[in-house]
């Protein structure tokens, strides 16, 4: 069974359609990048699947249980766990508190504890400034603080918007290598979205390329950058 | 071993105890060197630490004004009436009353429990309707519900006395019950805040969107911290009323909700020590303008103000706050004892 389930999924904002009937699946463990232009889709994907956006049509399936029409915060305590973009960390809890706001509906109270140690490790500069207001960190820290927070509600599914934006080239390659690190570590199901296919390509792992509210192209991202899909995808007919 | 973290936390536990002895210094300073209308000052400045306090177990966590706590103060305050009064009183001011409420006579401590604990009831009903709704839209509905509050309490008269005063309301409050309220509220409001609760609920207050992806449900949480404030806020109005022996419901009306937003705001909405300190600072500031208004004379020349000057310039010095120090005078920050006194030196880099 596959982790992630899309079928015949629509998303309208009035009249204007952002996403026209998508099906596809993610399988366990996998890392899948979703890449296109401005206005593509993707955030509207992201949303439809975490519940902070309607679907006109179609439904969201994880393990098999339907996730269309619950409320986000439901859908996040059954294991889905959403990085949003522009961060949006709690600006004025401190660091820890940021940790430990998803863990308050954990039934694994133990689990917790080690989690924290484990987010710690990873992200030594997080433990370091655990008692400084969130508010007070780096881009790049506030970023692999939203990672962490999303991790420690122990997800089963990980949604990332976004995670290099507004960042410095080096501090995106030390963010994809520590969640890249995370997701071996953890098992996790990764579902990125990332404007960049180079940097997607440069990551690795499987890449659904939109345009239009449609994936126009769906294999390894990798093998993406050598062919001339990227450009049709963002320049179309022009190209 | 002890950890960083864990002496950090035994630094925040210091909070309300440390806010609680200042209240007890405050009260034993009164005592000693003050008179009858001192110990009455004391006595309603602690009042208004109930009642801010419980006000901020809501506001401060939340992020969201109310305008309708001074309701549930009212509720409280007749709750106590009704279960306190001498029958023979009740048969005359408030015939209206049902026979078991009419005949009852109820200890002090139990009426004020029951004025709180009526005031959540009502704030979980109301609650339940208006804390659906986005924040600025749920303040201006918490102000419509302190106005259906003082319609009804302000008709009602077979029940309330309408808009005439009930009298002769046991006045057993003075410096060291409300000082016990207090430190209730102030323990209450401390454990509350750092609960799993009262985080998801100061996330929520930060990013309602990134709380929601955290799991959190934010009706829930607000829906819990707003009971527990009207519980307080109950018990504050019914403290008020056995203060000085007398209750209206114009008495828990708009300059309640004035003076009450005025002390949160002053101290800063962001932290329990915000809340007690915006009451201190209100209630002195009230107290010497009040002197001023009755006249003094300074160097043999007589010096008084206006009447009316005390909430002109209550509500001028609350706009300074805002304008020059928009977090109030903690800004935020909590009273604690340093970290290097209840444990080990300081080896963080904050």
């Amino acid at each position: 069974m596959s982790k992630l389930g899309l079928f015949d999924l629509a998303v309208r904002y009035g009249k204007l359609t952002a996403l026209a009937n998508l099906s596809f699946t993610v399988a366990e463990g996998e890392r899948l990048f979703i890449s296109g232009p401005n206005g593509a889709g993707k955030s509207s994907l992201l949303g439809a699947i975490s519940g902070a956006v309607k679907a006109a049509h179609g439904r969201v399936e994880m393990d098999g249980e339907i996730l269309s029409g619950r409320a986000p915060e439901e859908i996040a305590r059954r294991g889905l766990s959403m990085v949003p973009e522009g961060r949006r960390i709690f600006a004025g809890l401190t660091v820890q508190e940021n940790l430990l706001v998803g863990t308050g509906q954990r039934r694994d109270r133990g689990a917790v504890a080690d989690d924290l140690a484990t987010v710690f490790d990873s992200f030594p500069i997080l433990g370091e400034r655990r008692h400084a207001p969130a508010g007070a960190l780096s881009g790049g820290q506030q970023q692999m603080l939203a990672i962490s927070r999303a991790l420690m509600t122990n997800p089963k599914l990980m949604l990332v918007d976004e995670p290099s934006l507004g960042l410095a080239p080096k501090i995106v390659d030390e963010v994809y290598e520590r969640l890249c690190a995370l997701q071996a570590l953890r098992g996790l199901t990764l579902v990125i979205v990332e404007q960049s296919s180079a940097r997607a390509a440069r990551v690795g792992g499987r890449m659904l390329l939109m345009r239009g509210g449609r994936i126009v192209a769906d294999g390894d991202a990798a093998g993406f950058a050598a062919q001339d899909l990227l450009t049709e995808a963002y320049f179309g007919d022009a190209a | 071993m002890t950890t960083q973290h864990q002496i950090r936390r035994r630094a925040a536990a210091t909070t309300p105890v440390l806010l609680i002895l200042v209240l007890l210094a405050f009260v034993l300073l009164v005592l000693t060197f003050g008179d009858r209308s001192t110990a009455r000052m004391a006595t309603d400045a602690l009042i208004s630490v109930t009642l801010v306090v419980g006000f901020w177990i809501f506001a401060g966590n939340s992020g969201v004004i109310s305008f309708g706590h001074a309701a549930f103060a009212c509720v409280g305050a007749y709750v106590s009436a009704w279960t306190t009064l001498r029958p023979a009183m009740k048969t005359m001011l408030l015939p209206g009353l049902p026979a078991w409420l009419a005949q009852a006579e109820w200890p002090v401590f139990a009426a004020a429990l029951a004025g709180g604990a009526v005031a959540a009831l009502l704030a979980l009903v109301t609650g339940a309707a208006i804390l659906r709704l986005s924040g600025i839209a749920a303040s201006i509905a918490t102000f419509a519900f302190l106005a259906m509050v003082n319609a009804i309490w302000s008709n009602w008269t077979p029940v309330t006395g309408g808009t005439s005063s009930v009298v002769g309301l046991a006045r057993y409050v003075g410096p060291w019950v409300a000082l016990g309220w207090a430190a209730a509220a102030i323990l209450v409001a401390a454990l509350y805040a750092h609960s799993a609760s009262g985080l998801a609920l100061r996330a929520t207050r930060e990013d309602e969107v990134a709380a929601a992806a955290s799991g959190i449900d934010t009706f829930r949480h607000r829906l819990l911290a707003y009971a527990l404030s009207a519980f307080f806020c109950g018990v504050g109005g019914a403290l008020m009323g056995h203060a000085i022996g007398v209750i209206n419901p114009d008495a828990y009306y708009l300059s309640l909700t004035f003076v009450m937003l005025a002390m949160l705001v002053t101290g800063g909405i962001g932290s329990l020590s915000g809340a007690v300190v915006g009451v201190v600072a209100v209630t002195l500031a009230g107290e010497a303008l009040l002197t001023l208004e009755h006249g003094v004379t300074l160097a043999g020349v007589p010096v008084s103000l206006p009447p009316g000057s005390q909430q002109i310039l209550i509500a001028l010095a609350m706009i300074l706050v805002l304008v020059f120090r928009p977090a109030g005078l903690l800004a935020g920050r909590e009273i604690a004892l340093p970290v290097r006194w209840v444990g080990g030196r300081r080896t963080d880099s904050n």
